[in-house]
């Protein structure tokens, strides 16, 4: 069927009844030409699969009709959802922890599900009476480019495909958006470590009133630490909230070390640095780790980061957010010289920086 | 134009994309990015896969379909390729070790000279890629001045002339783009950020509300800082109650996406009063914001320069077709790696080091 202004009633009409049967419909969206299906039929899912040739365990987003029904799919608190009222609908995918009440096909080995509320007159009309969530994939085989036309569809789609489609609305050649872009709205899924878990005794406070007397501090932590020779690694975990300083603690203890270009590592979670050795007696492969774990949503990553390594050649390692290693802290804790530093916001401009020995 | 043009695969893994592309000369004939792959299949992995195990798995496979997607230009099997290049730094250390690893071994399989490439040099020279046609069709006039910004880079750089560099400035703690994505998370919103504060702000025109403090606007050097503005934004949204927030979020979004972008802006118009340099280059994944690049643009056309961004959207991003035009240059002036260690990861790998004399 062919959509425009004039057929948009009858198309929408025709669509709906299709996907109440459990059918298959080719769509455009406000990106490319999408395949709809009912996402609480599991006949029709299971249909879909097969046309796309699916591997199970990758995700299929879907079509949600109002944020106001988002709380029925997804795990959502009310912050959130003022936040998404900002920027949906949109060309945004939005990933929350699944409540699992749609097909689990749907959702992603994580249990989490992909939302799109776009900005699209056929698909607002079409779930303002739907009124159920749609899946939103595009209509192309896995690993196959999107389409933006029904003849390029066509194309690739051998006629067994084809005969799994059972309605086709077109719109002619859509224009080349880009796909959507994914956000992520899933509280992180770390244990963080408790106190009682680190056997500190020791503690002792500072107070900062400047980003130069916090490097200074963190200069003077380094070198009670490291004048008494140890063949461990050395583990500091930086505990405190975003701007607080901990770049700049680090700073001061990486200049024990010869180093002084230290950057944020946010984005590639550590940067490895080579330490300058005044005494032969310490293994070449001992480097100065700088790390931060803000980015980190899974326990499973910390194995897959390599941190082992630096342990076993006696590293220095600093790690910001390290409470947030909880379990994965216990593997190595035997191995390991490890001092906590928490810092807090302490006055107008001021910093308590307690060290936890 | 005329002389033979060297064929490289290229290899590039210095943080979460595995990717890889076979280039001739400046012309890209296939190029792979994994994570590209992902998008076309909806929203599959785009969550940050960082680290060694996720590398190890793609990047086979990534090699791979480079080749099937190269053989539409006629390349179809090892005898065609000169070279290999492969990034060397900055990145993540382990996630670095995958690619140099693969790209040793292919190497002495084919018997192929290996070329290290540093990942700032390709973000530098992506104003440059062509695609398998030749287009853009850009001639190299330097010097120019390249503005590098990304989620772990912000630098200015005088691009003398090829494979030459000198640093005019950096950040000295986080980057552009981690400080938008940061400060999206304070507003509330998942990662990735940065597109979500553009669209926010694009809605009501980039209003400059709240005017926080432009990091070392009036210092004589060409560095940057984003802590202290990500700071004092915390202090500044922490201050403001949850309904304030919510119904000022378009404004604190623009506001503080204008802070940053203001300060690239004028940074690098300071650069060019200095140099004299009046031919700018930008890259790095935060140069396709729209509002960064109308800023650039005007700044540009009043200084009377000329300004060029990559000419796709992926070549902003992480990718091995970049890494490839620098492999390229390199293989034409035989600069091919002596030993091993010329190619040895180097996490927080500097312009200057790669930069000949």
């Amino acid at each position: 069927m062919k959509i425009s202004k004039s057929t948009i009633d009858k198309c929408i009409f025709e669509t709906v009844k299709v996907l109440k049967n459990g059918g298959l419909v080719v769509f455009p969206t406000d990106t490319v030409y999408g395949l709809l299906v009912d996402a609480k039929n599991q006949v029709a899912v299971k249909k879909l699969l097969k046309f796309k040739d699916r591997p199970v365990g990758k995700p299929i987003s879907v079509f949600i009709d109002s944020i106001n029904n988002l709380k029925e799919y997804v795990e959502l608190n009310n912050k959130n959802k003022q936040i998404l009222q900002r920027i949906l609908p949109g060309p945004f995918t939005v990933v929350f922890r699944s409540k699992h009440t749609l097909d689990l096909a749907l959702e992603s080995e994580k249990g989490t599900l992909g939302i799109r509320l776009p900005q699209s007159d056929y698909i607002q009309k079409l779930m303002d009476i739907f009124q159920s969530p749609l899946t939103a994939t595009s209509a192309n085989m896995s690993g196959q480019s999107p389409h933006y036309s029904i003849e390029s569809l066509k194309n690739q789609v051998s006629s067994t495909k084809e005969m799994l489609i059972d309605l086709i609305i077109d719109a002619g050649k859509l224009p080349h958006n880009k796909p959507s872009t994914v956000v992520e709205l899933i509280s992180s899924n770390i244990k963080t470590l408790r106190t009682g878990d680190l056997p500190f005794v020791d503690s002792k406070n500072f107070y900062s009133k400047s980003p130069s007397e916090t490097r200074k501090i963190g200069q003077m932590i380094i070198e009670e630490l490291t004048t008494m020779p140890t063949n461990k690694a050395i583990v500091i975990i930086l505990i405190g909230d975003l701007g607080v300083g901990k770049t700049e603690i680090t700073r001061g203890i990486a200049k024990q070390f010869g180093i002084t270009k230290i950057i944020s590592p946010t984005y590639v979670i550590y940067y490895e640095y080579d330490i300058s050795h005044r005494s032969s007696e310490i293994s070449q492969k001992r480097k100065f780790i700088h790390a931060d774990l803000y980015n980190i949503e899974e326990d499973y990553e910390y194995n897959q980061l390599g941190l082992t390594t630096y342990i076993k050649n006696k590293s220095i390692m600093v790690i910001e957010w390290g409470e947030k290693l909880g379990d994965y802290y216990n593997k190595f804790k035997k191995d390991v010289k490890i001092i906590q530093i928490r810092m807090e916001y302490d006055g107008k401009n001021g910093r308590k920086i307690t060290v936890i020995k | 134009m005329n002389k033979k043009k060297e064929i490289i695969i290229a290899i590039d893994t210095s943080c979460d994309e595995t990717s890889a592309a076979i280039v001739c000369g400046r012309c890209v004939l296939s190029s792979v990015v994994y994570s590209q792959i992902l998008i076309h299949k909806k929203w599959g992995g785009v969550m940050p896969q960082i680290a060694k195990r996720a590398h190890e798995e793609r990047i086979d496979g990534v090699v791979e379909e480079t080749f099937r997607k190269a053989r539409r230009n006629s390349i179809s099997n090892w005898k065609d390729i000169t070279a290999i290049a492969v990034t060397y730094g900055p990145g993540l250390a382990i996630a670095l070790g995958v690619g140099i690893d693969k790209a040793i071994e292919l190497s002495k399989k084919h018997k192929i000279p290996l070329i290290g490439v540093n990942h700032m040099e390709g973000h530098l020279y992506s104003p440059f890629v062509q695609n398998s046609k030749g287009s853009p069709d850009r001639d190299f006039q330097f010097p120019y001045l390249g503005l590098l910004v990304s989620g772990a880079h912000t630098e200015i750089v005088l691009f003398k002339n090829h494979l030459k560099y000198e640093i005019l400035g950096e950040t000295r703690d986080d980057a552009c783009g981690e400080a938008l994505d940061k400060a999206a998370r304070m507003l509330g919103f998942g990662y990735p950020g940065g597109p979500i504060l553009e669209r926010l702000a694009s809605e009501i025109d980039n209003v400059d509300k709240y005017k926080f403090p432009r990091p070392m606007i009036g210092t004589k050097n060409f560095d940057f800082s984003f802590s202290g503005l990500k700071t004092s934004f915390l202090y500044f949204t922490n201050s403001m109650s949850d309904s304030d927030k919510l119904e000022n979020i378009s404004f604190l979004a623009s506001s503080f996406q204008e802070a940053v972008f203001t300060t690239l802006v004028r940074k690098t118009m300071k650069a060019m009063k200095h140099t004299g340099v009046n031919s700018v280059l930008v890259g790095g994944g935060v140069a396709v914001n729209h509002r960064l690049r109308t800023l650039m643009r005007r700044m540009v056309k009043e200084q009377g320069g000329v300004i060029l961004f990559p000419s796709q959207n992926y070549l902003n991003f992480d990718n091995a077709a970049m890494i490839g035009l620098v492999g390229a240059i390199r293989a034409e002036r035989k600069l091919f790696a002596k030993s091993r260690s010329d190619v040895e990861r180097v996490a927080r790998l500097s312009l200057l080091q790669s930069s000949i004399k």
